[in-house]
């Protein structure tokens, strides 16, 4: 298992992840609202909303696979929004994406060796002892190792997702609805594996549809609807609030 | 070398070939000599092929474009300013790669269909180009290319030039099987279906697709300048539209993706149609016929993966089943 120092590299006063007026634009139509937070170091961000409310805009505008219509990003005090998303990912942000990113044609150990292949070369440690460490959170994918990815059931494409991710040693990592489509089984499971990556020390944000098995830990919680931020406070929403959040009727905050 | 094995299959039709090619370099008639270096170059071309669509994903149908500065580099730059053929093989081929960077940037922007399009007119813009052109001899051509030569040894020799030309086809497999299995084959392949997540696992989607062209350029260079060196005569007909399409049935009959197929296909579509050829105006049908059956009977082509495929379960009546044995 990771260490919490390797996800702390540096310490700054600057937060991890500074977001400033981020905006997205499909073209005439605004996906996402000027937004604005904070992730800190250690830290869970849990965004929250409905289909279509910008969630995985944000994630994609934050990876660097879609531009931008206004606004910043700052890691760890460095201006990193006009890095593209390829070089984005050494600097040390992370992107699971939504549908887990399969890639057919490539095996397990390729998807494996593609997320290790992205980390900083200075934080790189030998390809087979990073491999070993995955096996040990996700112990199926030893027994994948060789096997196209296309064969994996969703649960499994999850986890290789996100060991894909972890690989790349990054300080913040972004998940697109891990739960989606799983069974709640494989939701655990996943769930499970991302309380103790985050009690370990990694900063996530975490997109999610509808309500997920979180560990009690310190959390900021952003609710979207319609591209708007709708709910933006350093806790949990209770049901009630998120009902009525969802059917889009919620107080500004 | 770990992932370098191939199949059994794919070793023994590889070893098979070679036993043909070193059979014919001894007691080969004429016709075998040219059928094999024929199918050699072209196969080699298919291989740039495959390295381009297998791999990268990049459905280019601009390889005749690269044969074509092969081919007529060499015959004017040799022929008509005398220059030694050698020279102007390489002189082709670094017009051919200052060529892909050009192009690459614009056209490897557009994807899927867009992509094959843009392509097509390249192909089709070289074809009328060099149809018209009065550098390139129009719609007569340059014939009379000279040979290549070693000090005083020419490779006007059959023999010789069959050596040579599967020295290039064994070459550009090897190119393509080292690339394969590296990191850059693994780029291309998680390119070829995801841009973006490639992306953001750290991959240089622009740049690896460049690569993919300009070494899918070289080779097709260097087979179509061998083309031309071997039948001594450059014509536009060597790059019109029918040879567009005869290079994208050599990949799909022979496996795309598959390492040997490049092989088969180009001996498939070069040969099958000689063996009709008793048939008289049949003769084209016939080979349609065969290439439809190939394709339904093994829609990933003969050396193709066929694992994940099952639209040929929906595509084929009930009656056929009993031939699907074979097909694996």
């Amino acid at each position: 298992m990771p260490s919490s120092e390797a996800y702390t590299r540096r310490g700054t006063e600057a937060p991890l992840l500074r977001v400033e007026n981020l905006s997205i634009q499909y073209g005439g139509v605004l996906a996402l609202q000027p937004i604005s937070f904070d992730t800190r170091e250690h830290s869970l961000t849990l965004v929250l909303g409905p289909n279509g409310a910008g969630k995985s805009s944000l994630l994609r505008a934050l990876a660097g696979t879609i531009p931008l219509r206004s606004g910043r990003i700052l890691l760890a005090g460095q201006d990193v929004t006009t890095v593209p998303a390829y070089r984005r990912v050494r600097r040390g942000i992370a992107l699971v994406p939504e549908g887990r990113g399969r890639l057919p044609t490539l095996s397990v150990r390729d998807n494996l060796i593609l997320g290790w292949n992205s980390a900083p070369s200075a934080l790189r440690e030998p390809q087979d002892a990073a491999i070993a460490e995955m096996f040990q959170l996700f112990p199926v994918l030893r027994e994948r190792l060789n096997q196209d990815c296309n064969t994996l059931s969703g649960g499994e494409m999850q986890m290789l997702a996100i060991a894909r991710g972890l690989l790349a040693k990054p300080r913040v990592l972004l998940l697109d609805e891990p739960s989606l489509g799983l069974a709640p089984l494989a939701i655990a499971r996943v769930y499970g594996a991302l309380g103790t990556l985050n009690a370990d020390g990694l900063a996530m944000i975490i997109v999610e549809q509808k309500v997920v098995p979180l560990p009690h830990v310190p959390l900021t919680t952003l609710v979207l609807h319609n591209g708007r931020v709708r709910f933006h406070e350093a806790r949990y929403p209770s049901d009630d609030e998120l009902a009525r959040l969802y059917l889009g009727e919620g107080a500004e905050s | 070398m770990r992932e370098l094995r191939l199949g059994l299959v794919e070793t023994a039709t590889l070893c098979l070939v070679a036993a043909m090619v070193i059979g014919a370099a001894f007691f080969g008639s004429r016709l075998v000599l040219y059928n094999l270096t024929i199918i050699a170059l072209f196969a080699t071309v298919v291989i740039s092929l495959n390295l381009l669509l297998g791999l990268a994903g990049q459905a280019s149908f601009a390889q005749t474009a690269f044969m074509a500065i092969g081919g007529y580099g060499l015959a004017i730059l040799s022929k008509t300013f005398q220059v030694n053929p050698w020279l102007a093989i390489a002189v082709a081929v670094l017009v051919s790669l200052v060529l892909a960077l050009l192009i690459g940037r614009v056209l490897l922007r557009l994807r899927g269909h867009y992509l094959s399009m843009g392509t097509l007119a390249l192909a089709l813009g070289t074809f009328s180009f060099v149809n018209a052109s009065t550098i390139t001899n129009g719609g007569w051509g340059i014939s009379g290319v000279p040979p290549l030569l070693i000090g005083s040894f020419s490779f006007r020799d059959p023999v010789a030039f069959l050596i040579l030309a599967w020295a290039l086809c064994g070459a550009s497999l090897l190119v393509y099987r080292l690339l394969g299995t590296s990191h850059v084959g693994r780029a291309w392949r998680a390119l070829s279906t995801r841009q973006d997540v490639s992306a953001t696992l750290g991959i240089d989607v622009p740049r690896y697709k460049l690569i993919a062209l300009m070494i899918a350029s070289v080779m097709a260079t260097l087979a179509g300048a061998l083309y031309v060196s071997f039948t001594r005569f450059v014509g536009p007909d060597l790059y019109d539209i029918a040879q567009v399409i005869n290079l994208m049935f050599m990949l799909f009959v022979g496996g795309l993706r598959s390492t040997v197929g490049p092989i088969v296909g180009a001996a498939f579509v070069i040969l099958v149609p000689q063996f009709g050829a008793g048939l008289e105006r049949y003769q084209n049908l016939v080979f349609f016929l065969l290439l439809l059956l190939v394709i339904l009977l093994r829609p990933t082509g003969l050396f193709g993966r066929t694992r994940g495929t099952r639209a040929r379960k929906n595509v084929l009546p009930p009656w056929t089943l009993r031939f699907r044995g074979g097909a694996r």
